[in-house]
């Protein structure tokens, strides 16, 4: 009809809605989504894994530059699948919020507090004149003392809910299978990282290295390491694991 | 401060905490109203004395109101003490260069939590600006702060029960007032346990 | 030369609209704290020693209290100089009070005396809050408290200085026993009686309380006690009757005695 090859009068205009309730455009991020790297994570008991694929598109490029798995404060980590560039910005924006929540309340904010504020972003850009939709989707993996460790997901549209365990990606159907089968109530954070790999390694294009794929862990703090002890930082309870640390995992 | 008078005290108990005020608001010298109260509830474990300019008063109570209603909705739980005190802190900061002129005192018992089973009884004060102190003993806010950093000093003792802490708040808040003339015209104390608030109005010297 | 009809910089030489003004200043503020109680038959007159001028310390041992009499002490509080002079004048009268009248001034007529010195520089005065203690001819207690240019009043307990806002209010509480009730059915509170030891404690946590949260306050005290004549003095000498790093020494009597003692304990308070 109008544009070749596509939707339709109501694949370029976002804020129009076509007949059937759908906006077009959010449907294309989401296939922009399916077509990028595998993502996943896992909640254990006390902890949660994100890990990722990374892919580089030609043996020229240096891997250790691309980074997927992001630190946003020290309580809370994302990966995405999708846009590598969509995902900067994203986790830009995300580091300031979490640092203006920091500035109000003197604490960094709770992992659901961050992940209203992050989909609140990528609604925005659904409603809003002359942008498109983020072409990602987000695992965001954080710790707060309200409500322990939590893994949310945020799509496009600016949906967010919360996962035990999941995937985004190219594999994610297949992932998402696996992991139905692997997961229980009672997995522990090392167990958890195991699992990630293997569910990595179904449909893994290549060989699995440590540096083919990037791994973030939220570690539950203990008591004494939540006490406050002036002139001391409280430790991250979000760290990404070193290019050692995850080649001993896969050797495992 | 001296536009309207008024004074504000907090002190740590064993497992509670006491915050008190006068009840007078003045135009300088002259006598206005003898039931002006300066503290206020956030929740029933946390409680905060907003002394100063009384204008101020009703429009940092009501700012903080609306900030934390807004928090309670959003983050789904109450504001700690200590968060609380933060929030106030950074709404002071934000008029640098043109201050709300009160000093807060906030005072409340933090909720166990699972990391934290036996969380301490929490004061805190500020300057106009925001700028924060927590004691381990009391904070004093207002015209009567010299007097009550004296008494204060002389009268308190750690570990005091709810019942000592009440008369160990009320003497320092009476006794300094009294020997102030911007402060007085009636009292009243909040006592906070973890079950319950005491909260009394004091028979005080009116002149 | 029309161009500058209005000369440029004129105003550089204009004169400024009123001289400046360079005043001498005679006075200053030394800091320090005074505080005195009395009791049914001594009276306790005590200073910290720190003397000071704006942030600095000029010294951690300055004299405020002074012993003018066997029954008298006074205590002097704010320009150091003028107290000191004022010191000086007041044991001057005294000593001529003596040699014209053969016997030393009494309390009251010392209190009296200083009024009338005190308001003799109305319109230049001493800088100086006074604090007079001591025993009265009946054999009580008696404190008298004064301001610059010597309005004065006899007391129970009287607090001066850079922290008189702090230890007022808590010696009204704990001597005039004020927002206080006696339990339903027991005697009622009277000022001015407190046993010695209470009283020493009083000061004692007065001081460190000051000490504690006014920075012109600190380095060291000293209380004078002054004893009724025929009173025990085992309240205050008798074993472990002083709180630990007290240091007690009797003061001699001054003229041919008629049986009050005076005593002067020291003690180390915080230096910071």
């Amino acid at each position: 009809m109008s544009g070749p090859g596509s939707g339709g009068a109501y694949s370029f205009s976002l804020t129009t809605f076509s007949p059937s309730g759908k906006l077009v455009q959010i449907e294309h991020a989401l296939a922009a989504v399916s077509g990028g790297t595998t993502s996943l994570g896992i909640k254990a008991t006390n902890g949660i894994v994100l890990a990722t694929e990374k892919k580089s598109p030609s043996l020229l490029i240096d891997p250790s530059a691309l980074e997927k798995v992001a630190p946003i404060c020290p309580n809370i980590g994302f990966v995405y699948s999708g846009m590598g560039p969509d995902f900067r910005i994203l986790v830009a924006k995300a580091r300031k919020i979490a640092q203006a929540y920091w500035k109000v309340y003197g604490e960094y904010p709770p992992t659901k507090v961050l992940v209203q504020e992050v989909a609140g972003v990528m609604q925005k850009a659904t409603q809003s004149g002359g942008v498109r939709p983020y072409g990602i989707s987000l695992l965001i993996a954080g710790w707060d003392s309200h409500r322990n460790q939590s893994l949310w997901q945020i799509d496009p549209s600016g949906s967010y809910w919360a996962w035990k365990a999941s995937a985004i990606g190219k594999n994610m159907v297949n992932a998402k299978t696996f992991l139905e089968k692997r997961y229980n109530d009672e997995l522990s954070l090392e167990d958890a990282i195991h699992t990630a790999l293997l569910t990595l390694k179904e449909g893994f294009e290549g060989q699995m290295t440590e540096q083919t794929i990037e791994i973030g862990v939220i570690t539950v703090p203990t008591p004494e390491q939540m006490e406050e002890k002036s002139g001391e930082r409280l430790p991250p309870t979000f760290r990404k694991l070193s290019e050692n640390e995850v080649r001993d995992y896969l050797s495992l | 401060m001296e536009n309207n008078g008024g004074s504000v005290v907090a002190m740590i108990g064993k497992d509670c905490v006491a915050i008190a005020s006068d009840l007078r608001l003045g135009n300088q010298a002259v006598g206005i109203a003898s039931n002006f109260d300066k503290v206020f509830p956030v929740n029933d474990k946390l409680y905060y004395g907003l002394p100063g300019l009384a204008t101020d008063v009703y429009t940092l109570k009501e700012h903080l109101r609306f900030r934390v209603n807004m928090y309670r909705m959003k983050e789904e739980r109450e504001i700690t003490p200590k968060t609380f005190t933060h929030l106030v802190s950074s709404t002071l900061y934000e008029k640098r260069f043109g201050p709300f002129f009160i000093e807060p005192v906030v005072a409340g018992l933090p909720t166990p939590t699972e990391l934290d089973p036996h969380p301490k009884p929490f004061i805190s004060t500020m300057d106009t600006i925001g700028c924060v102190t927590t004691p381990k003993d009391f904070a004093v806010a207002g015209t009567a702060a010299d007097k009550l950093y004296g008494v204060a000093e002389g009268l308190w003792e750690p570990d005091l029960e709810p019942e000592d802490l009440f008369e160990t708040v009320s003497q320092t808040l009476l006794n300094a007032v009294d020997r102030d003339a911007l402060s007085g015209w009636g009292a009243v104390v909040h006592i906070i346990t973890h079950d319950k608030v005491i909260t009394r109005t004091l028979r005080a010297r009116m002149d | 030369m029309a161009l500058y009809h209005n000369q440029p910089m004129a105003h550089a030489q204009e004169p400024t609209a009123a001289p400046i003004e360079h005043r001498f200043n005679p006075y200053s503020d030394n800091g320090g704290s005074i505080l005195a109680i009395a009791g049914t038959d001594f009276s306790v007159i005590a200073g910290d020693t720190r003397q000071s001028e704006g942030y600095n310390i000029q010294t951690r041992y300055a004299r405020k209290v002074w012993q003018l009499t066997d029954k008298a002490v006074l205590a002097t509080n704010g320009f150091a100089a003028d107290g000191n002079n004022f010191v000086k004048r007041v044991k001057q009268r005294l000593e001529w009070y003596e040699h014209a009248h053969h016997k030393p001034m009494g309390l009251k007529s010392i209190a009296r005396m200083i009024q009338t010195m005190l308001y003799g520089k109305r319109f230049f005065p001493y800088y100086v809050y006074n604090i007079l203690g001591g025993i009265e001819e009946d054999g009580s207690g008696a404190v008298y408290s004064f301001d610059p240019v010597g309005s004065y009043e006899r007391e129970a307990c009287r607090a001066a200085g850079a922290a008189q806002s702090l230890i007022q209010p808590f010696l009204d509480n704990q001597i005039y026993f004020k927002n206080q009730q006696p339990e339903p059915g027991s005697q009622p509170f009277i000022p001015g009686n407190l046993p010695l030891a209470t009283v020493l404690s009083l000061v004692v946590d007065s001081f460190t309380s000051a000490t504690e949260r006014h920075i012109e306050v600190g380095d060291g005290m000293e209380i004078y006690i002054v004893m009724a004549r025929d009173r025990t003095t085992d309240d205050l000498l008798g074993e472990g009757k002083l709180q630990k790093g007290m240091e007690i020494e009797e003061l001699g009597t001054l003229g041919e005695g008629q049986g009050e003692r005076t005593f002067l304990v020291r003690q180390a308070l915080k230096r910071d």
